[in-house]
Formats: structure tokens, sequence, C-alpha cells
């Protein structure tokens, strides 16, 4: 089962390093773009539930994107709004073009047939939406799906630690990346965000900022959170301008990476 | 009808029941789970959705002891070997797969069971998860058991995928994706809570659902209103 990741990553190191770079987030993105044969875009997203594009890999993408934004209609608006992807293989369809009136038809005029639009974020640690605009009609295949959740994945990852100022090789990633849907990291990032009295996103950042200081993996930080070997406190991490708890502040500023 | 056929018709009258209303798809697992522990006559039960990555993730059981939720998270067992082969997988006796599957069965036996019965949930050809049936003494599990089971393993897949979707490839895709990150909220839910009330998150688990049952909520709509910080849930004495 690793495996499937472990391709992701490959194939995104392998971006980063034809650029001559350490990986980031746009690496993942566009790598994610070219397994799948779309063009792709990356938009961040607020608590107050705003839609703010942060890179994508071509003009056109970009501008589609930008138009869901404004309108507040389309796939990855909803992914925003939603709960979880939406993924629309036909996108001339009257079913498309009823369900965003406006957007569906700029997109096909402009030679989009299929958009799919996945959240990054795990749970209720929302960051944004990676989203594809492919020439041709037709749904994902299972595979195609599991590899744009694993982006998904990697997106998130680079993107957390951008935001703890981390800079990770991608083998440090390898390892890391896929293990943070078991229970006790989510159980783990509930705790810090009470302890810290940050957003979900902020614990993860933590953690992981954490994990990475130590040489370990987030799940085992996680494992000594929950059994209470290990806690967090506000001194080691008040400076970087965390996000207000959920409740207190609505105002949730993400700031786009490169720490 | 016997008073069991009476209770197996009613439990699915009842699961039939909650397809059509106000929907939740958690909530309908752990009704089914609960019906499972019931009617199967296990200990435990737990309904477990595959993931991209290929692991299975545990999404709803009769009870959440953390033990549980751990041996859920075996990559190798009978439930990811139910997932598979797409057949199901039996342990009448634990010790007899320590071997086998080291991990989990050190997981099963310290947590009290003893037999483990892994059945696939399927679709169309496809496996999408696994139904795994605890139970606390050695046991081989009967015929009739066994289909009775596998017949609420698929209720429960027609449950989560919605019946009348499912023509439809993409909107399966998107149910389940929803189904596994509403359970990774209910874990972010379980650790804030936990660490509020300086409880386990086991019990930080029973507090949000009594919650839920006590005001007429959804489980993972009540997680998401506390991780969001639009619901308090007071400690009770």
């Amino acid at each position: 089962m690793a495996d499937r990741a472990i391709g992701v990553w490959l194939s995104i190191a392998a971006r980063a390093r034809s650029e001559g770079t350490t990986v980031g987030v746009r690496h993942a993105v566009t790598a994610c773009g070219e397994a799948i044969g779309a063009g792709a875009v990356l938009s961040m997203s607020g608590s107050d539930g705003s839609h703010e594009p942060v890179f994508a890999t071509d003009p056109r993408s970009d501008e589609l994107e930008d138009l869901q934004a404004t309108l507040g209609q389309g796939p990855s608006a909803e992914v925003i709004d939603g709960l979880g992807p939406v993924l629309e293989g036909e996108l001339a369809s009257s079913q498309a073009l009823a369900r965003w009136p406006e957007f569906s038809p700029a997109a096909v005029a402009r030679g989009v047939a299929a958009v799919f639009a996945v959240p990054v974020g795990v749970g209720a640690a929302r960051l944004g939406v990676l989203s594809l605009y492919r020439d041709w009609a037709g749904p994902l295949s299972r595979d195609q799906f599991n590899a744009l959740l694993l982006y998904a994945d990697a997106v998130l990852m680079l993107a957390l630690d951008e935001r703890g100022g981390l800079a990770p090789g991608a083998v440090d990633l390898v390892g890391e990346g896929f293990t943070e849907r078991r229970a006790e990291v989510h159980q783990a990032a509930g705790m810090v965000s009470v302890q810290l009295g940050v957003s979900l996103t902020d614990a993860l950042v933590a953690m992981r900022a954490r994990a990475f200081a130590e040489g370990r993996t987030i799940s085992q930080v996680a494992a000594d959170v929950v059994a209470r070997r290990l806690s967090f406190s506000l001194p080691d991490y008040s400076p970087r301008g965390w996000d207000a708890p959920p409740g207190e502040q609505a105002d949730d500023e993400h700031r786009e990476g490169g720490e | 009808m016997n008073s069991s056929d009476r209770q197996v018709w009613r439990a699915f009258v009842q699961l039939a029941d909650t397809l059509t209303a106000d929907f939740d798809v958690i909530d309908f697992l752990h009704t089914l789970a609960e019906h499972c522990v019931d009617l199967l006559g296990v200990s435990a039960c737990g309904i477990l959705l595959a993931d991209h990555t290929g692991g299975l993730n545990l999404v709803a059981a009769s009870t959440e002891q953390a033990r549980l939720v751990e041996m859920s998270q075996a990559a190798e067992g009978p439930c990811p070997e139910a997932y598979r082969t797409r057949m199901p997988v039996s342990c009448p006796d634990l010790a007899a797969v320590r071997e086998r599957w080291p991990d989990f069965a050190a997981a099963a036996v310290s947590a009290g069971f003893a037999a483990v019965h892994a059945l696939p949930m399927r679709l169309h050809g496809e496996a999408i998860g696994a139904m795994s049936l605890y139970s606390a003494r050695p046991t081989e599990i009967s015929g009739q058991v066994a289909e009775l089971g596998q017949a609420l393993a698929d209720v429960a897949t027609i449950g989560i995928l919605h019946e009348r979707t499912l023509r439809r490839r993409e909107v399966v895709t998107e149910q389940l994706q929803k189904a596994l990150d509403s359970r990774i909220t209910i874990e972010q839910a379980k650790g804030m809570i936990a660490e509020r009330f300086q409880v386990t998150v086991g019990e930080a688990f029973v507090l949000i659902r009594s919650y839920a049952r006590a005001h007429g909520l959804k489980l993972a709509g009540t997680a998401r209103a506390i991780t969001e910080g639009r619901l308090t849930i007071t400690r009770p004495d």
C-alpha cells in the first residue's frame, strides 16, 4: 500500500530536481497535473469561506479557478463549501450546465471537458482545494482518483511544513507522508489544538515541526500526545502568527507558503 | 416467524428507514454495527473502509474501544485479507493465527477477543472495505450467522453508497471519501474533548455521542460543530 505513495513522492522529487530546488507545494501541484494529464491549480481557503488561487500550472486553469472564486460557483467552490471531493467528468452535460450555469459554459468554451476537485486537508483541518482541468471528457479511473488524493496529501504535508518554516528533503517525506490518516494523529491534533489554543491545521503544523526536529514521525509524536507523555505549550510556539482558535476569532488568514 | 426472525426483520426495516429520511452515513453505520452485535451474537463489530492509500480505516463500531481502533489499523490481519480477496476470512481461534498476523493477534487478544470473522464489503465485484465481527470466546461461526452477517455487510455497502446513485461512479467515489473524512473529524473532536475535560479519547467519544443523542443530532455534524468551535458540550458530573 505504501508503493502508491512512494511513486507520488518520487514524481514530486523529480520535478523539484529538474528545477534545482528543494521540494515545495508547487512541485506537487505540477506533478499531479502531469500524472493525470490535466491543468492543476491549488487554492487556499479560509474559515470565512474565502477562495484564493495560489498556484496554477497554466494560464487557462488559473483563469477558470479565478472565475470559480469570483462566482463562488463550480467544483472547487463546492469543495470549499462542502465536505468532500467534487468530480465532474462531463462538464458539457445538461446536469453540469444546470449545476454551475455560469462556470460550466465558460470552461467548455475554453476547451475544458472535465473538472476534478479534492480538498487539501484532513477532517476539519482544511487548507484549500486541489483542482484539475482536463481537455477530454470521462470519469477518473479509480487509480487516478487515488493518485489525486495522494497528491492532495502531499500538498497538505508540504503546505504544513512551509507554514511551520520547515524544508524537509523529499526522502524525509516519503516515510512520513501517508501515515497521517491514522486515528491517533487526528485525536492528537484535537488535543494539541486545545493545548495551544490554535486551529487544527496549526496543531498539525506544530506536531510536524516537533516530529521533524526530533527526527521522528508525526504518528510517534501523536502516540505520545494521546498517552499524555507529551504536551505542547504556547511559549514554544507563539510568535509565528498562529490562527485563532475556532470560534474566538473568525479571521483565518492563510499565507502562501515560502518561509 | 419466531422472535429471532422478528428481530432481524425489525433491524432491516429500521436500516431501510435510515436510507430514506435525514440520512447520515456515520450514524447509519453505528446503528448497523450495534444491530450486528445483537443479531449475530458477537461481542463487537467494526466497519472498515479502504482509503486511497489502500489502508483500512475504522469508520464505525459497536463499541469504541481504543483497542478496536488499534486492531483495525493493523496492516495485516483478517480484515485486510477479506478486503483484498473479497472473500470472508474466519479465525475461530486467534491463538492459531499468532504467527500469521502477530500484531493483529496480540492487539485482539489483549482487548479480550478470542475469535474474529471478517466479511468483505463488495459492490460490483470491487471491495470497498470489510466488516469485522469479534467474539470473546473461541467459536466457529455457523453458516446461518455468516449468511446474515454478509447480508448486513451488503446493507452497509448500499447504505454508504446510496442506492439511488450507484449508477454514477463518480458519486460513489465522492460518498466513500466523505464517509472517511467525517470519521477523521470525529477523531479530531474526540481529541479536543479529551483534552478539555482531561478524559481518555474513548470517554470523549461517549460524551460526544451522548450529547448528540440527547439533542437529536447527527454524530458527524456534532463533531464538526465541536471542531469549528460552534458547539461546547458540558462536562457531565
